[in-house]
């Protein structure tokens, strides 16, 4: 699955880490989602949603 | 504050290869003068070679984790690199302990050493983010699936008597071994290198 972490979160200015702090995830995981090695829980997946401020199928596309 | 890829830069990563190889040649050099492994029984030298690389990787891990804490999720650095450390001492303790102290205490300090273990382990699956939790679950499947087919065609070729019977301190140490590379690939597959 692909995604627009990357984007969103450069359109922040936020780090990683800063992301991660936000998520309640270590930067590592933030990484993996980022690089597409990791496809989050639904629950997780809304938290994204929450913290970008975004609809779910707009931050996550089907490959 | 940038809000680019925070991790280390190239010549960085490429450093702390380099001075990760030089810390492995000297543990292993320092443990080779002290301790002739040719003289001992093989599960043992197995079980002191796993011992010795988990705590040589809790002294550099812990070192990683205090100096760049945000890279793994809070609470979970050191207590995964004390549960490295206390199976490492669990592994190297029933090779001396008995010559340090009775055999029962020994084995009093490796029950210690156990529930400790194991209250820190509980304690890292409580506090890991769902990625560490993912990859905990994903090395044990891995390892499970590894161990047993390798188990039953031991245990069919000793039954055949084809191969020489194990020791339980023998299968521990190949169950350790195995469970160190299946975490180091699962870790990998997520970009934990």
């Amino acid at each position: 699955m692909n995604n627009r972490l990357k984007v969103l979160r450069a359109e922040r200015n936020w780090s990683q880490a800063e992301l991660a702090d936000r998520l309640g995830v270590s930067r590592q995981t933030v990484n993996a989602l980022e690089t597409g090695r990791y496809d989050p829980s639904l629950p997780l997946a809304f938290k994204i949603a929450r913290v970008f401020e975004q609809p779910i199928e707009s931050i996550f596309l089907e490959d | 504050m940038t809000s680019e890829q925070t991790g280390p830069n190239k010549a960085l990563k490429i450093a702390g290869m380099v001075g990760l190889a030089l810390l492995g040649a000297a543990v292993g050099s320092a443990t080779a003068r002290y301790i002739d492994v040719s003289a001992m029984p093989e599960d043992d030298a197995l079980n002191l070679f796993i011992g010795v690389v988990l705590i040589a990787l809790s002294v550099v891990m812990t070192v990683i984790v205090v100096a760049r804490p945000t890279i793994v999720a809070k609470g979970c650095g050191l207590l995964q690199t004390s549960v490295m450390g206390l199976a490492g001492l669990m592994l190297i303790l029933p090779i001396y302990g008995a010559d340090w102290v009775s055999a029962e205490v020994a084995m009093a300090g490796v029950l210690v050493l156990l529930v400790i273990q194991t209250v820190a382990n509980v304690m890292l699956w409580r506090q890991a983010d769902e990625m560490l939790r993912r990859i905990i679950v994903e090395t044990g499947a891995l390892s499970f699936w590894t161990l047993q087919l390798a188990l039953f065609v031991y245990a069919a070729a000793e039954r055949l008597e084809l191969v020489e019977g194990m020791t339980a301190w023998g299968m521990i140490g190949i169950l350790l071994a195995v469970y160190m590379v299946a975490s180091a690939l699962t870790a990998a597959r997520r970009g934990i290198h």
